[in-house]
């Protein structure tokens, strides 16, 4: 029984006491059951266990002061409109905001952050970090850090071309298709559905194999690939706009098909569009990542998350985890984008689950 | 019953259909490689008398809808022609192969499904209270985390630095199957970490959709204790959704089974597919892609006839 453990059940229980007096009962529950599942990991793990719980703990908490700030941050700067909604957001979503931004200042500021250049060779392969280099060199000696910073620019922009690609795509075919009607919708219709039945990662690997690997081939692929999904809740949504009277009344009217997508349909079916457009780019961002860690995606030396990963493997049968930073740095993204889809789609959709 | 026979019998029609659409689809995407695929795998170097060589091998001076019925005939009955880089035969590569990934995917399978619905419906059931919001996170991470990123910390945590588990899941053909399970749990683990997040989501999505239908509120205020309203009220309707995202997961393992594999170097189908795909054997790719794609459409179908065989109001009709 060292000082830390007793510290560690102390404040556990002292904070539990503290809920429990205050009436808070879910953080007591949680607290409380935190401490009992903790005699059970002591017993197997013993203090490196503790240490690690509450290293996880510090983190979140962490996280959660930061998203917290941010949240305030942005309700300051936003107009009283939209401060009253961001005051509601939770903390989930604040969070996943604050690494968007993270990311994309990240992204665009990428030459003045990285210390040394994406392809430049600065110290021999895997060699350890020090001073100069934050995370160490990788297999061919350049710098880490700076390829990780570079590759936010690269492997998320490549996915938001694509995703934009897809967008543009699907919501313009979905659109088309509702006002239309008729044979060109049954059409896109059974287009879409042949499209989906194929797992998306093969049907990537067989166009790849095909094309060969480059840029703009990828981003073709991957749009295609990710358009029906876009399409069928644009047809969705858009049909249910199209039977409105008003639409009849601008039909009567004589205006004309790009017209009542431009002015009628789309502005009413803004909301279902934005979060759609989060989680396809979170798919978009999967699939790329994996087909780069296959070697079939963005090609070296332009550094990217998921080649990176399958170079440097080798490191972690050594037990190094520095491979593992740009594979959470795909993670994390995609869970912050997530939160945020999360926040706003209950929002758009006023789903309440009692 | 002739209503539901007549449903089930038309689902498999159009599965059927698909089916056809997408290996049409797979043989010709290779046909819109710029030349033809003896140029293709050749490359600039080669000779006239190579490329007419490879061309009369590969039967290319006949119309490309003959040798798609070929194909599709050998395809049938398990031929898929020869690989253009070892000159194997492409069936001989699939085999022994394909029966590795389906016992992975089976092995994933079967930790995950009970698992999950299990944990699905507790969480339905705790909905909105603390244990919701954090297996909310949790679930949400999971599935956001691409497969090898899950994949290399199990092999960090549970075979580098206490080498609990094999890191590599090489297959001997002589093993117990203890021993089989014992090599192949950390990919199979991979697997079900991922598949459990969206199966538990999507379990949770059902019942609380459920749940929150009149009649359930009926059976609760006429004093009906809990666990008879879920057993006997909510789980008869509740087996078509349960059904449908059990099936629509197995479907997604597929996918994750070629990354996975890849990262555990495992003797599978998907690793074939990958290799292939880099030295363009163009039979290996089609062959892969069609398996892949026809187990996807299969679990796709099941999913819907098995929705359609357990709804209790078309197996009762008025």
């Amino acid at each position: 029984m060292n000082m830390f453990v007793i510290g560690y059940y102390a404040a556990l229980i002292a904070a539990s006491c503290l809920a429990a007096y205050f009436h808070k009962r879910q953080l007591f529950m949680l607290l409380f059951s935190l401490t009992l599942v903790s005699f059970v990991l002591g017993i197997i793990g013993g203090v490196p266990a503790l240490r690690a719980v509450t290293i996880f703990a510090g983190l979140l908490a962490l996280a959660a002061g930061t998203s917290f700030a941010f949240k305030e941050f942005l309700v300051q700067i936003s107009k009283p409109d939209l401060a009253k909604e961001l005051r509601t957001a939770p903390l989930t979503a604040a969070f996943g905001m604050f690494v968007i931004f993270t990311y994309a200042i990240a992204g665009i500021f990428a030459p003045w952050i990285a210390p040394y250049g994406e392809s430049e060779v600065i110290a021999s392969a895997f060699a350890p970090a020090d001073e100069n280099m934050l995370l160490g060199a990788d297999q061919l000696g350049r710098d880490m850090f700076s390829r990780i910073i570079f590759g936010a620019r690269n492997t998320v922009g490549l996915a938001l071309v694509a995703t934009i690609l897809a967008f543009l795509m699907g919501a313009f075919a979905g659109l088309l298709s509702a006002v239309k009607g008729g044979w060109f919708d049954q059409f896109m219709g059974r287009v879409a559905d042949v499209i989906m039945s194929v797992p998306s990662l093969i049907f990537a690997l067989l166009m790849l194999s095909i094309f060969g690997t480059n840029l703009i081939v990828i981003v073709i692929v991957v749009a295609v690939i990710y358009s029906p999904r876009v399409f069928r809740l644009t047809r969705a949504v858009a049909g249910n706009i199209v039977v409105m009277d008003y639409i009849e009344a601008a039909k009567l009217r004589g205006e004309g098909d790009w017209y009542l997508i431009r002015k009628e349909i789309l502005p009413n079916s803004t909301a279902p569009l934005v979060a759609e457009f989060g989680l396809e780019f979170c798919f978009v961002f999967l699939l790329i990542a994996g087909l780069s860690f296959l070697g079939l995606g963005i090609q070296p030396p332009t550094a990217d998350w998921g080649s990176m990963v399958r170079e440097n493997a080798t490191l972690i049968s050594f037990g190094d985890i520095t491979p593992l930073i740009p594979a959470a740095a795909i993670a994390l993204l995609t869970v912050a984008v997530n939160f945020v889809v999360d926040w706003m789609l209950f929002r758009s959709s006023g789903l309440k689950e009692q | 019953m002739g209503d539901l026979v007549g449903l089930v019998a038309r689902r498999l029609g159009l599965g059927l259909v698909t089916l056809f659409v997408v290996s049409i689809l797979i043989f010709f995407a290779v046909e819109l490689l710029p030349g033809d695929i003896a140029e293709a795998v050749l490359g600039q170097g080669a000779t006239e008398e190579t490329v007419t060589a490879l061309r009369e091998q590969l039967g290319l001076d006949r119309p490309a809808p003959i040798r798609y019925l070929d194909w599709l005939a050998g395809a049938v009955t398990g031929d898929f022609g020869v690989s253009l880089v070892s000159g194997e035969r492409v069936s001989a590569a699939i085999g022994e192969r394909f029966v590795n990934t389906l016992f992975l995917a089976t092995y994933a399978a079967v930790i995950a499904v009970p698992i999950s619905i299990l944990l699905g419906v507790i969480v339905a059931l705790l909905r909105n209270s603390i244990f919701d919001r954090v297996a909310n996170v949790l679930t949400l991470t999971s599935i956001s985390s691409p497969e090898f990123f899950l994949g290399y910390i199990l092999i960090l945590y549970l075979a580098v630095r206490t080498s609990m588990f094999p890191a590599i899941a090489s297959l001997g053909s002589d093993m117990t199957l203890v021993e089989l399970l014992h090599r192949t749990f950390l990919p199979a683990l991979t697997l079900v970490l991922v598949v459990t997040a969206h199966m538990m989501r999507m379990t949770r999505a059902a019942i609380i959709n459920l749940l929150a239908s009149p009649y359930i509120e009926m059976a609760r205020l006429k004093g009906t204790p809990p666990w008879k309203v879920i057993v006997k009220h909510a789980l008869p309707n509740a087996w078509a959704p349960i059904i449908n995202v059990v099936a629509l997961n197995l479907a997604y393992l597929i996918t994750g089974v070629v990354l996975v594999e890849v990262v555990f170097v495992y003797p599978g189908i998907g690793q074939l597919l990958v290799d292939a795909v880099a030295k363009r054997d163009f039979p290996i790719v089609q062959a892969c892609c069609l398996i892949f794609a026809a187990t996807f459409i299969l679990l796709n179908l099941a999913a819907d006839v098995g929705s359609i065989l357990t709804n209790p109001r078309l197996r009762h009709p008025k």
